[in-house]
């Protein structure tokens, strides 16, 4: 026991004196080899016209080097077009091919030749065993941006102009919404939509991981129904789901629907509910499928991943039921539906259910204006945006 | 007869005790036979003091060994030494007995003390994400739990959304506001307003 101690520290000693020789070896060569890029094609709508990279420290973590990367880029319109939103592709060397991330700006409007700040936050976390090859450890590029016109620019490797494109649509919808509830002056509704001007400080907060374990464990399993939650003028209407359920785990959702109109739909975006044992309502996210399906068809949507929950403080929630909802659909014309605020209010009784499907990013934004500004920021924002 | 003339000085009493039973000195002794042979009281006195000695050497003979006749008999003080000293032994055996069961009550304390102190420590100056992690090491360890799963992986902590791949982790940070949701079959997204900016800002990472 004694020599497996001595050995332990040893061990320790070794890795500490590994940690601090690293650091300082990688703090010298980060001089002549930055931790993170940014890059633009010459073409870009979008080119940065400062870079400014904040304190990069490294820090030994156990075996590994945690990297904090923090970056502000003031990014010019460089285009002829108003940019609606973009989106920013970050790729680490390490986690290439499988990992990847983004930093979405949407609800923009920036017009021809105006700046705006994005700002990226990042650490990045690899084992001291691993080399480092050429170049920076982080490249961060432009995957997709926007236009008023919602036509878009860049690669979208992620698929981000159909995000943005429904983020700009929620947007329009939602500031069509505000505009027509301060023009028939309905105070209390504005306020009441806009959080009273107050910060949420406790906002929804759920613990996920997404799994593609192929190990996935079937034992305590049980098969639960998935409720509907319909608008009633969505061309798709979701008709019945089912799927396991373990615990704080569900496995597999699937859910059968119905292509009610006359085109064809190409993706679903299926939003999903989920009801812990106390019976309270967390919106867990959406998850877009293809579908290809020809008018009045029917079809399932399955999704082969786990989805494991937790509560913030890292306990286990367990998942009582399961309800889902249509979020967006995308025609075979490249068109897109979202539900209307009408759909959304004609859908449930639940006002808190409500306000979640209601909630969107330019919601968001909207609400930020007004607790920053008062309703005659909120006005101005408007009526600058409309 | 023997006189007793004036001249002679007469030894005194334990002097003549000494040369009766033969402990004095050879030319003592010499000297002072000659004076009792001539000496008829002083004859008298140490003849006495003899039969006085062998009347205590029968007395002593008929009665109980005393302590120290038995230190004469080494035998016998040999018994009663090893006889002691078993009494003695057996007698430290119980005090040790009673020692060794005060002892494991002391360390048995002094575990304990350890141990709550530790717990005290470890719950304040641990972070929670810590204990879970190390609870699920040995919980997976000892069988009760799945391994955790290796491949690519996201997940959302308190200060960003993850991805892990390839023994490496990128997290993108948000703070403690972001709303976090599920956005694709193998993306997970946080959305918060950025103080500085005000604008709403969404990140995703992305398992591919």
């Amino acid at each position: 026991m004694k020599l497996l101690a001595i050995g332990l520290d040893v061990v320790a000693i070794g890795l500490g004196i590994m940690a601090v020789v690293y650091t300082m070896h990688a703090q010298t060569r980060s001089e002549a080899q930055p931790w993170m890029d940014v890059e633009f094609p010459r073409d870009s709508p979008v080119l940065a016209v400062s870079t400014a990279f904040g304190p990069s420290a490294v820090h030994p973590r156990g075996a590994s080097m945690a990297i904090d990367l923090h970056a502000s880029l003031l990014l010019r319109n460089t285009g002829n077009k108003t940019i609606s939103g973009l989106t920013l592709r970050i790729e680490a060397q390490d986690l290439t091919p499988s990992g990847k991330a983004s930093v979405t700006v949407p609800s923009l409007a920036v017009p021809p030749g105006e700046v705006f700040p994005v700002r990226v936050d990042a650490q990045l976390v690899r084992p001291f065993s691993v080399g480092r090859a050429e170049g920076a450890l982080v490249q961060v590029s432009l995957d997709c941006a926007l236009f008023g016109d919602l036509t878009a620019y860049g690669p979208d490797k992620l698929n981000s102009r159909r995000a943005l494109m429904v983020y700009e649509l929620e947007a329009r919808r939602d500031r069509r919404y505000m505009a027509t509830l301060l023009k028939d002056k309905d105070w209390a509704r504005v306020r009441e939509e806009l959080d009273f001007g107050l910060q949420d400080l406790h906002p929804q907060q759920i613990g996920l991981e997404l799994l593609h374990d192929p190990r996935a464990n079937t034992w305590r399993e049980q098969a639960v129904n998935v409720a509907a939650v319909t608008f009633p003028k969505a061309p798709v209407q979701p008709l019945s789901g089912a799927a396991r359920v373990a615990g704080n785990e569900v496995h597999a959702p699937a859910i059968q629907i119905k292509n009610m109109s006359q085109k064809t739909v190409q993706i679903v975006d299926m939003g999903w509910i989920v009801l812990d044992d106390r019976g309270r309502e967390f919106i867990a996210g959406s998850i877009p499928a293809a579908l290809n399906l020809a008018p009045v068809a029917i079809g399932t949507m399955t999704e082969g991943g786990t989805l494991r929950f937790s509560h913030p403080e890292g306990s286990p929630m367990m998942i009582g039921a399961l309800k889902a909802f249509v979020s967006d659909v995308e025609f075979a014309d490249g068109k897109l539906w979202i539900p209307s605020r009408t759909d959304i209010d004609e859908a449930t009784t639940d006002p808190l259910l409500r306000r979640a499907l209601a909630t969107s990013p330019e919601q968001q934004r909207l609400a930020e204006i007004y607790r920053r500004k008062g309703i005659t920021g909120l006005v101005e924002e408007l009526r600058k945006l409309n | 007869m023997r006189d007793n003339g004036p001249d002679m000085t007469h030894p005194s009493a334990p002097i003549l005790a000494l040369f009766s039973s033969g402990d004095l000195p050879w030319k003592t002794m010499w000297r002072l036979k000659r004076h009792v042979n001539r000496c008829e009281q002083c004859e008298q006195h140490g003849a006495e003091y003899r039969a006085a000695k062998a009347e205590l050497r029968r007395e002593a003979q008929s009665e109980s060994l005393t302590a120290f006749e038995a230190i004469a008999d080494w035998s016998v003080l040999e018994r009663e030494m090893l006889g002691n000293i078993a009494v003695g032994v057996a007698a430290a055996r119980c005090v040790d007995k009673v020692r060794r069961g005060r002892s494991w009550l002391i360390k048995a304390s002094l575990a304990t003390a350890l141990t709550t102190l530790f717990v005290a420590g470890w719950i304040t100056h641990i972070p929670r994400e810590q204990t879970e992690h190390l609870a699920a090491s040995l919980r997976q360890i000892i069988g009760l739990d799945r391994p955790v799963y290796l491949g690519t992986q996201l997940k959302n902590t308190p200060d960003g959304i993850a991805v892990r791949a390839q023994g490496a982790t990128l997290t993108i940070m948000h703070p403690r506001s972001a709303v976090v949701l599920v956005s694709g079959p193998s993306s997970m997204s946080a959305r918060y307003v950025d103080e500085d900016t005000g604008q709403v800002t969404i990140t995703k990472v992305y398992a591919q």
